[in-house]
């Protein structure tokens, strides 16, 4: 079942990683001139992005520095976001895809516990993110390296690690309302819903004390704040990202044993 | 010997829509059984939930001795979707190994040689097959692992004649070999040269089990007769089984309700020279064979 799921998704994950890399390699490269201008670059970043759109962004602190830089444009909004959707795309094709299409109906009749069914398509996703996450890791590090932006190896791995179990989290929630509901649509939109209202909340609203206590509900409080590039892996806030990640697929194989397919 | 299907007050509802009241139902080992009613009656339902798709509301359902719900027990079942869906880029023949491994283990020899009775080409992407070929691929892992049970929903839709000749031939081998058979269809003419038993399903519920000798008694059947002369509409009238009854010229037009020995042999009196007998449809069995029990319904409702 495994080795069948990963299959499928062997086109996918191929896709998703050369466009991740692509996009990492671009942005990264462009850091050499930031450096050497320094005050134009940031300049022009604070100019485009004035206020609370900075906020957005992250604030861009020390954007000329290597680490800052790496933030402000790779982990802090566009990385995390491109991992997100890929995760999305591939936990809809455990139950809800199938489930549409009807290809599922023929899965489940065969001598499969419904159970095992879900946990071992949730293990192929969990190998094919980590798939996608040690090749763009690979180029990140080796951009990182050519630009020379003197950012360590084990930092920059902290950061995608964080990504990686970001990116993992959405894509259990959209798998456990794809195995409760049967309903791609529906689960994407909650992806979407969580995903932006939880950016949100630890960007802009972070300074809006009626909606600062959200912050705790949004994964992005977990895997940010951390700081994971300035000061290494943030074991405690990975370990509550982990810790939801296997309620929620706990969650999935059972509302998935319990209820008609298909109807 | 245990029965194959055992249902007893199998009852399943979609919310408040009704998919199924209060099935009672035995299958036994070696039957071929035929499961008819015309779409949306509940025959989908029904196999649905001997496989474990969908759970029942209520009653109790056996298949094969044990619960569905149980891998083990699905593992001696082979399973023909009535809406078959196959897509993707993989290959229909990658994608039936693929199934022959979780079934725990088929010869790539018996796929081929299933593909080669049915003629089908296991090396199209599965998104570029039509429908037709789609049930061939259906039908294939239905058989291949050589199931003890075969739960076949609307088997022979998108098949043309000859492919369907020789699934008809493979269901013979498989009753032959002791093996059990379920399969659904709206169409008599389809269950009726195989099956032993069929069973008819209408709004949910299962309103007759019969033997298919039996039923083709019962069934009512349209008749033609063309004579070289118009012949006398009083040697027509009254005949028992007769209804309907229209003669105009030298034609003469009835239905029949049994056996049509008594029209026979007053046509036999006149030259006869072309004769057609329609197959009788599910509709009109329906009509004649349950207006009784309707007409009964009703008298008790209006009381």
């Amino acid at each position: 079942m495994i080795a069948k799921s990963l299959r499928d998704n062997r086109r996918a994950l191929a896709w998703w990683s050369a466009g991740i890399c692509a996009f990492l390699a671009v942005y990264m490269s462009v850091y050499g001139s930031v450096r050497e201008n320094p005050e134009t670059y940031s300049g022009i970043a604070m100019d485009k992005f004035p206020g609370p759109l900075k906020d957005l962004m992250g604030g861009f602190q020390d954007f000329q520095t290597g680490a800052g830089y790496l933030q402000s444009v790779v982990y802090q909004l566009f990385v995390p976001m491109l991992f997100i959707v890929c995760a999305t795309l591939l936990a809809n094709r455990i139950i809800a895809q199938p489930e549409e299409s009807g290809t599922l109906e023929l899965v489940v009749t065969l001598p499969v516990d419904r159970r095992r069914l879900v946990v071992e398509r949730w293990a192929a996703l969990v190998l094919s993110l980590l798939a996608v996450a040690c090749v763009t890791l690979a180029v990140a590090w080796a951009v990182s390296v050519a630009v020379d932006m003197g950012v360590a190896f084990d930092r920059i791995a902290a950061a995608h690690t964080g990504v990686f179990l970001v990116a993992l989290l959405f894509g259990t929630v959209a798998l456990t309302v794809g195995a409760a509901t049967g309903r791609k649509m529906l689960a994407s939109a909650v992806v979407g819903v969580w995903v932006v209202t939880g950016y949100l909340v630890v960007t802009i609203g972070r300074s809006v004390d009626a909606i600062a206590w959200l912050k705790w509900l949004s994964p992005f409080h977990y895997y940010a704040e951390g700081r994971p590039l300035y000061d290494g892996l943030p074991v405690g806030d990975y370990l509550v990202l982990l810790a939801a990640t296997a309620v929620l697929a706990l969650t999935a194989v059972l509302a998935f044993d319990r209820r008609d397919v298909g109807v | 010997m245990t029965a194959v299907v055992q249902a007893e007050g199998l009852t399943k509802y979609y919310g408040r829509r009704r998919g199924l009241e209060d099935l009672t139902l035995d299958i036994q080992p070696g039957e071929i059984f035929g499961y008819l009613g015309p779409n949306g009656a509940g025959k989908t339902t029904t196999i649905r939930l001997l496989l474990d798709v969908i759970r029942p509301t209520r009653g109790l359902v056996r298949v094969l001795g044990g619960d569905p719900r149980d891998p083990a027990i699905r593992s001696r079942i082979g399973y023909l979707p009535g809406e078959l869906a196959l897509e993707g880029r993989e290959r229909a023949g990658e994608y039936l190994r693929f199934l022959g491994r979780i079934r725990g283990g088929v010869a790539a020899s018996r796929i081929d040689e299933l593909a080669e009775r049915f003629e089908a080409d296991l090396s199209v992407q599965m998104r570029k097959l039509s429908k037709g070929n789609k049930q061939k691929i259906g039908l294939i892992q239905a058989f291949m692992h050589e199931p003890e049970f075969l739960i076949l929903d609307e088997p022979t839709g998108g098949l043309d004649p000859l492919v369907q000749q020789e699934f008809l031939a493979l269901l013979r081998e498989v009753r032959k070999s002791g093996r059990t058979v379920l399969m659904s269809s709206h169409v008599l003419a389809e269950v009726e040269s195989v099956s032993d038993r069929v069973g008819i399903v209408r709004d949910g519920r299962l309103v007759a089990v019969e033997d298919v000798a039996a039923l083709r008694e019962k069934a009512v059947r349209r008749i033609e007769l063309h004579f070289d002369a118009p012949v006398p509409a009083a040697d027509f009238q009254g005949l028992p089984g007769v209804r309907d009854l229209r003669v105009e010229g030298a034609g003469v037009r009835c239905t029949i309700d049994g056996r049509p020995d008594a029209l026979v042999k007053a046509a036999a009196r006149h030259t006869v020279v072309h004769l057609v007998s329609a197959e009788p449809d599910l509709e009109e069995i329906f009509l004649t064979y349950y207006s009784e029990e309707e007409g009964h319904r009703d008298r008790q409702e209006s009381a």
